[in-house]
């Protein structure tokens, strides 16, 4: 199997650095619209997401997961930390953006990560309460804390939530592993 | 009904904790909770979490909007100044690693959970959290950046900040020059090449045009900044500029390395735009330097140089702040 873009970067291949950004840029600048509070914000955080994943990208182990997930978890971080850093406040209006969200259709892993259509498969399967519960605090940067003032849920409630809903994702995730593992 | 979970995972409290470390970052007695109970399944579990909530992202992030032209040809020249930026030890890249922000330069020492996730994981270490750890350091960035404010305000109000010397003969970082090409058997008319600005002609040149700014630089009470005096020319327009310094003490770019900072007005003062690194040749009595600044500027309020290790850092700690420039 040819090594990833990732991989390839960290090997020093300049070239790779390029395909990056294209092949990342979409991804990490719509995260990045969507935890930034306004669109100076996301081009600037965008800017150090990607300076985070050149740094990065030699502990990149593609057998542990693919450099998708790798992206959005350096990108998540990285935006988060602005957030809560610079404001108390979420970015946007939840009930808004909650509508614009496009969510991956079980079953075409053709134009996502595999572990995008898992995690699909498992929210398909979530209450709703605990899907927005996962959608706010995820998507969007609220804390468990803001999650329960807007919701007027006990804080009890949105940790539960918040809890069965990562782990029923992490199910899904694993069962696929484990029936890759038995089928080779 | 109540919902079954999954087998191999930590009790409902603990996973709670991961979670919120995950998705949001612990307090600091939240830290010490679990670290204390940290372990092989702890690692784990909460290696596995952030996978999860990675894929979440990914799976609401289906058609992702495409990235602008203007930025992506700011990531490619940003590509091009951070790969070319001398190595220093990162395999992945010139600058140094990520320093956590609150932090400064002092990385507390990892956890299990982080060492296992740096060790085999795909992920790089977690976020640092927020909450009362990140209050603590937010206030010490505040606290810091009230002291530079502070320290600016001194700074010019003190005689000895007054203008530079009118314009001393300025010696400056020897501009690279072309190497000579072979002799011709017959001598044919070329033109001559064309010479290289050195940074001290661009500087005059920038300072010549309509829009650019000159601000006086005065140092600080740092005892490496005794004797420095210099400015600062900056075109907002252009996002360009030079600093002068006369005095700036030499340095060992294998030890330590001057680094420039610009405080943009519309970000987070604690953030300042990294403005790039620089060295001081043995025998400079002057040297003019080019700010070459990762972000974009909006209003710049302030320039500051501190020293820093080599390769320099992402956030300062502001330990050695040596000259500091302010916009009136």
């Amino acid at each position: 199997m040819s090594p990833s873009v990732l991989e390839r970067m960290a090997g020093g291949d300049q070239s790779a650095v390029r395909e990056c950004i294209e092949e990342f840029g979409p991804l990490v600048w719509s995260l990045s619209r969507r935890l930034s509070r306004t669109p100076a914000d996301a081009e600037d955080a965008t800017q150090e997401i990607f300076l985070d994943i050149w740094r990065s990208a030699h502990r990149f182990n593609g057998s542990l997961g693919s450099d998708k997930v790798f992206i959005a978890t350096i990108a998540r971080r990285r935006l988060i930390d602005r957030l809560r850093k610079t404001s108390a406040e979420p970015p946007m209006d939840s009930d808004e953006v909650l509508d614009t969200i496009v969510w991956s259709e079980p079953g075409n892993s053709t134009e996502t990560a595999i572990e995008a259509e898992q995690a699909a498969r498992a929210l398909a399967q979530l209450r709703p309460e605990q899907r927005q519960v996962l959608e706010l605090g995820l998507l969007h940067g609220f804390s468990q804390t803001e999650i329960a003032a807007k919701l007027g849920m006990p804080l009890g409630s949105v940790k539960s939530f918040m809890r069965r809903g990562l782990l029923k994702v992490r199910e899904y995730m694993n069962r696929d592993a484990e029936s890759v593992s038995a089928r080779s | 009904m109540a919902e079954q979970e999954p087998p191999g995972i930590p009790d409902d409290a603990l996973t709670d904790l991961l979670v919120k470390q995950v998705t949001e970052g612990l307090s600091p007695a939240e830290q010490r909770e679990l670290d204390v109970l940290d372990g092989p399944l702890v690692s784990e579990t909460s290696r596995a979490l952030e996978r999860a909530v990675a894929a979440v992202l990914l799976a609401a992030s289906a058609n992702p909007a495409p990235l602008p032209e203007l930025l992506r040809a700011r990531l490619q020249r940003q590509a091009a100044d951070h790969f070319s930026a001398p190595a220093t030890g990162s395999p992945a890249a010139g600058l140094p690693p990520v320093v956590t922000p609150d932090g400064g330069a002092a990385t507390p020492p990892p956890s299990q959970t982080q060492r296992a996730a740096a060790a085999g994981a795909i992920l790089p270490a977690p976020a640092p959290a927020p909450g009362p750890a990140r209050t603590a350091g937010a206030a010490g960035w505040w606290a810091a950046a009230a002291c530079l404010l502070l320290a600016m305000y001194a700074w010019f109000r003190t005689p000895t900040l007054s203008s530079l010397p009118p314009s001393p003969p300025v010696a400056e970082i020897p501009a690279p020059v072309p190497p000579a090409g072979p002799v011709q058997p017959i001598p044919v008319p070329t033109p001559a090449p064309t010479p290289v600005p050195t940074p001290a002609e661009e500087r005059a040149a920038l300072l010549a045009q309509a829009g650019a700014v000159k601000l006086n630089l005065g140092a600080t009470k740092d005892p490496a900044a005794a004797g420095v005096t210099g400015d600062v020319v900056w075109d907002p327009a252009k996002q360009r500029g030079f600093i002068r310094f006369s005095g700036l003490k030499p340095n060992d770019p294998t030890r330590r390395q001057y680094q420039i900072w610009v405080f943009d007005g519309e970000r987070d003062p604690r953030y300042p735009v990294d403005g790039g690194l620089f060295d001081v040749p043995e025998g400079q009595s002057e040297i003019v330097v080019p700010i070459r600044a990762l972000l974009p500027v909006h209003v710049a309020k302030a320039f500051a140089v501190t020293v820093e290790k080599p390769g320099g850092v992402v956030v300062s700690a502001r330990d050695h702040v040596i000259a500091l420039a302010q916009a009136t």
